[in-house]
């Protein structure tokens, strides 16, 4: 039975951890714990209940947020102000910002890791920590709020987020070309990527059949917007975003960045019926059909100067993947234990 | 020559490894010249492989070591203790390679920020973090210190735009971090995110690689007078929340200007001003077309009694040189220059220019205001004669008080100068001892036996100032502080 522990509090939050309750996997929404490998019977720290957004400065555009505030309830929050944040992702803000699932939406939009200006903390302990500041630049002491993105809660748990936020565009069209050959995918890709005034999202998408979509959002005035779709023979269309491939039935799912010169040889060197989903900000993530098809990518990818590991698949196969450097892993190792000293967060 | 230093030439070559005290005197300080310190020997690699050598040849010898680029640094970061060996980055100066499909650069860390842009201008790319100083800093300089700059109020600061790293830890091993396709993967910390501003405390960068932006269609840039400081920032707070993002927003308040227009960084602004008001549009032509038509109703809206705009490239370069040249213009008012580096909200930067003036006056220091507006990074500049004890004392004093409104305000003490040896004393105006001591585990992962760049960032555990970084009369200064 998995127990689960729910503070309604930061103060009991923080005398649960005090009372060294043992190893436990923190949750926000449970929306990415499929990504993870399971914690068995270990308890669930829940902290969808700490959704408190405790500081909006539309003057200054940032904000403070307990972490179990959903994302969809900011954005709501911030709608009034013609404000966004300026990220894709869903389930609460805690979570998104530990997992980074998505990485930049865009070709040089921001993403957890720069809109993140600082957090309040508490170590496995329960000892309080903060890290950065409320506003738009500080670069006073060691940016330990960093060490939050991609973490995925397993060095300390972040429980008020300073974020930074961005004005919303005038306007904002989404496009939508499907039915391209990769080729023609990739090709299309490039162009926007190199254009002055980059889509604030986009995505390639290949279905089994290698057939091609690529979609995303132009932002700014209304005038430029139409004239970009104009120019770039891009076609209009309802809002379409995937955060994350559907996960095929039998195969498992891959993550990890790629150039999208490098996005071809993936392709062409991916098995069968390899379902891929790209985002404009370098994430990808490739749907195989089965853990042999996934291996045999695995082993390829070092050539292609490229890492990733399983997101989705059986509880043993997934965070398997390419060999992370050895000096980057004795690095995390050593945070690990530094701030985790029992391994009370997994 | 001791035997360290022995061993030192015969990894790198006589001419690279310097130690004479006259020969070191260059290294004596960075751009905070309060604190100075000739270091025990400075060594010139040229390749990773080098630095490496040097690396473990130091550690074998439990010798402390401190990296540095141009020494452009405000903070005393790479200023070094006597007993340390500096590591001086300037060599290494290559552009490794260039993608103008993937728009990035790997480069070494001694690269010239600026250079790397020429290196890619033809390519209609650039590099886009512009401290002020970077004609001459490095972008290994800029990774340590996560520099920022005038154009950082759109573009976002140096961590930004760091894909990837090769860092020499401590021991001479090596980790990378990063790559062309972005600085951290599914499932990977962002290691290199802590790094970036870890003011070498953390290992030394030898390639980097990092994002390269590609030009924009058109840049617009404007300037107006105001008759008030407080016309010049609602100006500022009125365009951020009109929802426009200029690519900079910058203003210079009246003493700036003044010794602006009598140096050679003359540009032309209005000597009557009470501050001017610098704001630059870039992006597609037709846009900020629109976007200056709105900014120019802003300037009148606020009562500006002036306003120009730039209309060649020749134009926007006079413009900015009022602006880039301003503390070197500075040097005409004393002999030395303290550069604060405060941080506020954007809706609190009338309220601190207030408070500064006053505290200016109590001390009787003269004080003069450049900064970027558009982030609340206040850049309040202390001219004084490093000379005269008493002098540097008070300005050390108005210093401390400034940043402490800052912080009283909900801001920073620094928005992009960093720690360094300057602000040890203050880092507990921001932060309690239980955040220290984590970031104290956390720099002992990269750095475990505290050789790389030590005495900076972290105050020492219950120390209420450094004596050893600071001149005596200054201590006392600050320990009088301490007691009221």
């Amino acid at each position: 039975m998995k127990r689960a522990l729910v503070p309604g509090s930061l103060v009991e939050l923080e005398q649960m951890l005090h009372e060294r309750p043992g190893p436990l996997r923190l949750v926000g929404s449970g929306s990415r714990q499929a990504r993870l490998q399971e914690p068995g019977a270990l308890p669930r720290l829940q902290l969808g209940k700490l959704s408190s957004i405790e500081r909006l400065d539309a003057a200054d555009q940032t904000c403070t947020v307990q972490c179990g505030v959903p994302r969809a309830e900011l954005d709501a929050a911030l709608l009034p102000h013609r404000l966004e944040l300026p990220c894709a992702g869903s389930g609460t803000i805690g979570g998104l910002f530990a997992a980074d699932p998505i990485g930049p939406a865009g070709p040089g939009e921001p993403s957890p890791r720069t809109l993140l200006l600082g957090l309040d903390g508490l170590l496995a302990d329960g000892t309080p920590f903060r890290s950065g500041a409320k506003v738009v630049k500080s670069v006073a002491g060691f940016d330990i709020h960093r060490l939050l993105v991609g973490s995925g809660g397993r060095l300390f748990l972040a429980t008020r987020l300073h974020l930074r936020l961005r004005p919303k565009p005038p306007a904002t069209v989404w496009f939508q070309n499907g039915d391209l050959d990769e080729g023609a995918a990739i090709q299309l890709v490039q162009r926007l990527r190199h254009q002055p005034q980059a889509p604030r999202a986009l995505q390639l998408q290949r279905d089994e059949q290698g057939r091609c979509e690529v979609r995303g959002r132009l932002g700014g005035r209304p005038a430029f917007i139409r004239e970009q779709l104009r120019s770039l023979g891009l076609r209009e269309a309802p809002a379409k975003w995937l955060d994350h491939l559907p996960p095929p039935l039998l195969g498992e799912v891959l993550s990890g960045n790629i150039l999208p010169s490098t996005l071809a040889t993936l392709l062409t060197a991916a098995p069968a019926g390899s379902t891929l989903l790209w985002h404009g900000g370098g994430r990808f993530e490739l749907g195989t059909t089965s853990t042999g098809a996934t291996d045999r990518v695995i082993e390829m990818l070092p050539e292609l100067k490229v890492q990733a590991l399983v997101i989705h698949g059986g509880n043993q196969r997934r965070g398997i993947g390419t060999l992370p450097d050895s000096g980057a892993d004795r690095l995390m190792q050593g945070l690990k234990k530094a701030l985790d000293p029992h391994g009370i967060l997994i | 020559m001791t035997n360290l230093e022995r061993q030192l030439v015969h990894v790198l070559e006589e001419r690279r490894v310097l130690s004479s005290p006259d020969a070191l005197l260059a290294w004596e300080c960075d751009g905070f010249t309060i604190h100075r310190s000739r270091p025990r020997a400075v060594v010139l690699p040229e390749t990773t492989s080098e630095v490496q050598a040097v690396l473990r040849l130091l550690h074998a010898a439990e010798v402390p070591f401190v990296p540095r680029g141009a020494g452009t640094c405000l903070s005393g970061g790479p200023t070094a203790r006597p007993d340390a060996v500096v590591v001086d980055l300037a060599r290494m100066r290559k552009v490794l390679q260039i993608s103008t499909d993937e728009m990035y650069a790997v480069v070494q860390p001694g690269v010239v920020n600026l250079d790397l842009t020429h290196a890619v201008k033809a390519l209609g790319l650039h590099y886009a973090p512009d401290p002020s100083s970077q004609s001459v800093c490095t972008i290994g300089g800029n990774v340590a210190e996560n520099a920022g700059g005038p154009h950082c109020c759109k573009y976002g600061m140096t961590q930004e735009h760091v894909l990837g790293a090769t860092i020499v830890l401590s021991d001479g091993s090596l980790a990378r971090l990063g790559g062309p396709a972005g600085p951290c993967g599914p499932g990977l910390v962002d290691l290199l995110g802590v790094f970036c501003g870890s003011e070498g405390t953390f290992g030394i960068a030898t390639e980097i690689t990092v994002r390269l932006s590609r030009d924009q269609e058109g840049v617009r840039t404007l300037l107006a007078a105001f008759p008030t400081m407080t016309a010049a920032c609602r100006a500022v707070s009125d365009i951020v929340a009109t929802g426009l993002l200029p690519a900079a927003l910058e203003i210079l308040d009246q003493a700036t200007i003044r010794a602006v227009e009598a140096s050679v960084y003359r540009a032309g602004y209005p000597a009557d001003a009470a501050a001017v008001l610098l704001v630059e549009l870039d992006g597609p032509l037709a846009v900020i077309a629109e976007e200056a038509a709105e900014v120019k109703v802003l300037f009148a809206r606020h009562g500006a009694s002036s306003s120009e705009e730039a209309t060649d490239a020749k134009e926007r370069k006079r413009l900015w040189q009022g602006r880039k040249g301003a503390f070197g213009a500075m040097g005409r008012l004393n002999t030395d220059l303290y550069v604060l580096d405060g941080v506020v909200p954007r809706t609190k930067l009338e309220e601190a220019l207030t408070r500064i003036a006053a505290i200016g006056e109590k001390h009787g220091v003269l004080l003069t205001n450049v900064f970027h507006a558009g982030d609340g990074n206040l850049h309040p500049n202390i001219s004084f004669d490093g000379r005269d004890p008493e002098q540097t004392a008070r300005t050390v004093a108005a210093g401390r008080e400034i940043l402490q409104v800052c912080v009283d305000l909900g801001g920073s003490i620094s928005g992009e100068h960093g720690i360094g040896s300057e602000k040890l004393d203050y880092v507990r105006m921001m932060y309690g001892e239980s955040d220290l001591d984590v970031m104290a585990r956390v720099r002992r992962v990269w750095n475990p036996d505290g050789r790389c760049n030590p005495d900076k960032v972290l105050p020492q555990r219950g120390a209420c100032a450094e004596p050893a970084k600071w001149p005596r009369m200054v201590d006392k200064v600050l320990a009088a502080g301490d007691r009221r």
